[in-house]
């Protein structure tokens, strides 16, 4: 019996080792049935092909947001699967590696990507995990297109680590001003995840700027893994607060926003782009609560990409159930089939798929995506200016649109 | 590594320690020409220099909880929470002084205003003072994981087996916890991660006038410093006294072993090695947060003793190196939709994001069910019993076992 068995793992590891062996073959990515068809005819020599790494958490804390992330890049690659550089038509192929949310699982990960050989690197959702990989990509010379990592610390110091979403400093002072002048807030509470720095970065920055409009915050945190929200809701509500904060990862929003209607909480629940999630939004349905987010993308922005990705996504099982069960259109998503154009026009302004080329072309690329204007500044961040305020409408299982909220300089 | 010898000299071992320092330079000239010599671009040269450095850190840590757990017989569960003490002193302590008001963001800046490799940069050039710098802060960090358990030990080493587990797990997460507080946030920076500190990519000599790198020999050249020094400590009289302890305490005592006095020794040197490795494992990643030093660490390592063989050096080496090249390298072809097999691509729907964590859950599964006593059990390997392997005296039962031979 442990014969047998030890021979299994042995002939186990050698089927690892033989698949891994093998790293140039081009090994198709999750891509849907019908884009396989068409392109399974032309399989390009591996020089006509340009890879291009994609760095998001697929599992762990950030796993749902990750993967919706990822689809919006594997959409954008379904329609545009190649580019053209200096006149040759190259394939594009996208390299996914999980970085499983976690800072230790990072480095790994990031190195599996720089082992495809990539041109340039998309991702993470995630701040932390970001800038944990950040001096991986660094010294191997590959230029990165942060999509939805909005911490300042991501590109600040590094001249290889871009960005094309808002900054929390932003997205800070958007939402205390949201809270000042459209919810006439005076207290508000802030609750955030212990040791999450999403949520201390935000929570921070909001505080600045709240307390400079003449609001009064209290913060508050939970520890890890914790799941009865109650005493702080409670604690909330007994020292007078009039509007909740929680920029917290989806797994705790949802907890937040039951527990919040069962205790019959009425006050607003505000909160910042990971909110904005078709699972949150399902936590919402047919409760009494008010829920606000700020994000990169309302509805209704661009009719045709809706509508062509609401019909890819439903055309695969695979993807339906990546983007959380059903076909609603996450902010992320619309920022990651941005972040996929970005990095074509940077390969086409380099002129070659060297890593090299692209980063020195990056801070030059401009595009008009589906979530705006995007441009780089010195740092390497978004020139961004203005941030959409949704509202969770508990009846129809939608995001109904606010307003656009840009800061008053 | 770890194949240090004992005292009783037959011709054997002393063949077997030749063949042994042999492996070790030739271990070594080959880290320094993966570093060097070969094309950095190559997707599985990156890769094995990334399993490799990983390895090397966890086979440290590993070596440092089989000495309590395998040794000693005292059943703790604290090594992430002292490897996360290691890993933040050792940041601490290394972060340029103009770096400081990017880290500390939030925090003014922090209160700690200098850097140890900075500092000896200055009087010893950038890459000596990297190198020592580095050294001298990963000792820091070893000493401030020790001092943390020689307190803990008082009242936790009191109680046995189960308890023991449980003082220690609990230890370990109320530090997570104390240096995620923002009150401390001017030293440990609350939630946020610590970086820019010296890494493995900063550790390089420069000969003449060409920059020769030493970031995989440097974790390999501490790893192996410390199993070498944890194996003399084992195969001394302390070694001995730990062993009996482990076998039968009562017994021990009435012998003359100071339980107390042994107990404690074991748990405070185990812990700064596990600071050590909570140093380097900093180095490796780049970025400290203590998010996540969670139990899981403390299980994952637990993992790779158990399967290594408890109470086995070289069992734990081996299975550290085993364990992180399947489940960082070897197994993540699981996650990509199909395999690529003699140039032909097959799509196993399976095949996708989270399969190689359920695939490698199952392989550990059978390890740990069929295999309980691991792939060394309580021996060691050693050249000098592959000789003797080799020319055919098996009789001798201590054969493969110089450390256990007693």
């Amino acid at each position: 019996m442990k014969k047998i068995l030890a021979l299994l793992l042995a002939g186990l590891m050698v089927f690892a080792l033989a698949a891994c062996g093998t790293p140039a073959e081009p090994a198709e990515t999750e891509e849907t049935e019908t884009t396989e068809a068409t392109e399974a005819t032309e399989t390009a020599a591996s020089g006509d092909t340009i890879v291009i790494g994609v760095y998001e958490p697929l599992s762990g804390d950030n796993g749902a947001g990750g993967k919706q992330e990822t689809l919006g890049m594997q959409y954008a690659n379904s329609i545009t699967p190649t580019v053209d550089i200096n006149g040759t038509t190259y394939n594009v192929k996208l390299e996914v590696a999980d970085n499983e949310s976690s800072n230790d699982k990072a480095v790994s990960a990031a190195s599996t990507l720089i082992a495809k050989g990539p041109s340039v690197i998309l991702g993470s959702y995630g701040s932390g995990v970001s800038i944990a990989a950040s001096d991986t990509f660094g010294a191997a010379g590959i230029p990165a297109i942060g999509v939805t990592c909005t911490n300042p610390q991501v590109t600040d110091g590094n001249s290889h680590y871009f960005r094309i979403c808002f900054l929390d400093p932003f997205q800070g002072t958007v939402l205390a001003n949201f809270a000042k002048d459209e919810l006439g807030a005076s207290t508000v509470y802030c609750l955030g995840q212990l040791g999450n720095d999403y949520d201390q970065g935000l929570i921070n920055y909001f505080k600045q700027a709240a307390e400079g409009l003449g609001m009064t915050v209290i913060t508050d945190s939970f520890p890890e893994g914790n799941s009865d929200f109650n005493s702080y809701l409670s604690n909330a509500k007994n020292q007078g607060a009039e509007v909740i904060f929680a920029p917290t990862s989806i797994s705790y929003a949802q907890m937040i926003v039951d527990q919040a209607a069962a205790q019959g909480i009425t006050m607003p629940l505000l909160a910042g782009d990971t909110w904005d999630s078709n699972v949150v939004l399902a936590a919402t349905q047919g409760k009494d609560v008010t829920v606000y987010v700020t994000t990169f993308y309302a509805e209704g922005g661009d009719v045709d990409f809706e509508n062509g990705f609401k019909d890819w996504i439903n055309g695969d099982s695979t993807n339906l159930a990546n983007n959380g069960g059903d076909d609603m259109i996450a902010a992320v998503s619309v920022m990651g089939y941005d972040a996929y154009y970005v990095a074509l026009e940077a390969l086409k302004a380099a002129g070659s798929a060297d890593p090299a080329d692209v980063l020195a072309a990056l801070p030059g690329v401009t595009y008009t995506g589906v979530s705006g204007e995007i441009a780089f500044n010195d740092i390497g961040d978004a020139i961004r200016d203005t941030a959409f305020v949704k509202q969770a409408n508990t009846s129809d299982n939608v995001w109904d649109f606010v307003k656009v909220q840009s800061v008053a300089e | 590594m770890g194949k240090k010898l004992t005292a009783r000299k037959a011709p054997e071992q002393k063949i077997g320690s030749l063949v042994a320092i042999l492996c070790i330079i030739a271990l070594y000239i080959f880290l320094f020409c993966l570093d060097n010599v070969l094309p950095a671009s190559n997707g599985n040269v990156q890769m094995l220099i990334t399993v490799l450095k990983k390895g090397a850190i966890y086979a440290l840590v590993c070596v440092s909880m089989n000495l309590l757990n395998g040794f000693t017989g005292l059943f703790s569960l604290g090594q992430a929470g002292f490897m996360l003490i290691g890993a933040y002193a050792y940041a601490i302590f290394a972060i340029p002084a103009d770096q400081h008001s990017a880290v500390y963001q939030y925090f003014d800046g922090g209160a700690i205003q200098f850097s140890i490799p900075e500092v000896l940069g200055n009087v010893l050039g950038k890459n000596g003072g990297a190198f020592l710098g580095a050294l001298i802060c990963i000792i820091i960090a070893g000493c401030v994981a020790a001092i943390f358990a020689a307190l803990i030990g008082i009242p936790v080493l009191r109680l046995k087996s189960d308890y023991l587990a449980i003082a220690t797990l609990g230890f370990a997460e109320i530090i997570r916890a104390v240096f995620q507080w923002n009150g401390l946030g001017k030293i440990t920076n609350g939630s946020n991660l610590l970086r820019k500190y010296t890494n493995f990519n900063d550790i390089q000599i420069q000969v003449g006038g060409t920059i020769f790198k030493l970031g995989t020999i440097f974790p390999f050249f501490i790893a192996t410093l410390s199993i070498l020094i944890i194996v003399l400590l084992v195969t001394s009289s302390y070694g001995r006294a730990f062993k009996s302890i482990r076998d039968d305490e009562v017994a021990a005592e009435a012998m003359g072993v100071n339980l107390f006095k042994h107990k404690m020794l074991s748990f405070v040197i185990s812990s700064f090695f596990a600071g050590v490795g909570g140093a380097l494992l900093a180095m490796f990643q780049t970025t400290v947060q203590a998010a996540p030093f969670r139990s899981s660490m403390t299980y994952e390592i637990l993992l790779m003793v158990v399967i290594g063989g408890i109470g086995s050096i070289t069992g734990s080496v081996i299975a550290s190196f085993l364990y992180i090249s399947a489940s960082e390298w070897w197994l993540r072809f699981l996650d990509s939709g199909g395999v690529t097999l003699f140039h032909t691509h097959f799509n196993i729907p399976f095949f996708r994001d989270g399969f190689r964590k359920v695939v490698f859950s199952v392989v550990i599964m059978v390890i740990v069910l069929f295999f309980s006593r691991g792939i060394m059990g309580d021996k060691e390997l050693s050249f000098a019993g592959m000789i003797r392997r080799l020319r055919g005296k098996k009789a001798v039962p201590a054969a493969e076992g110089e450390e256990d031979a007693q």
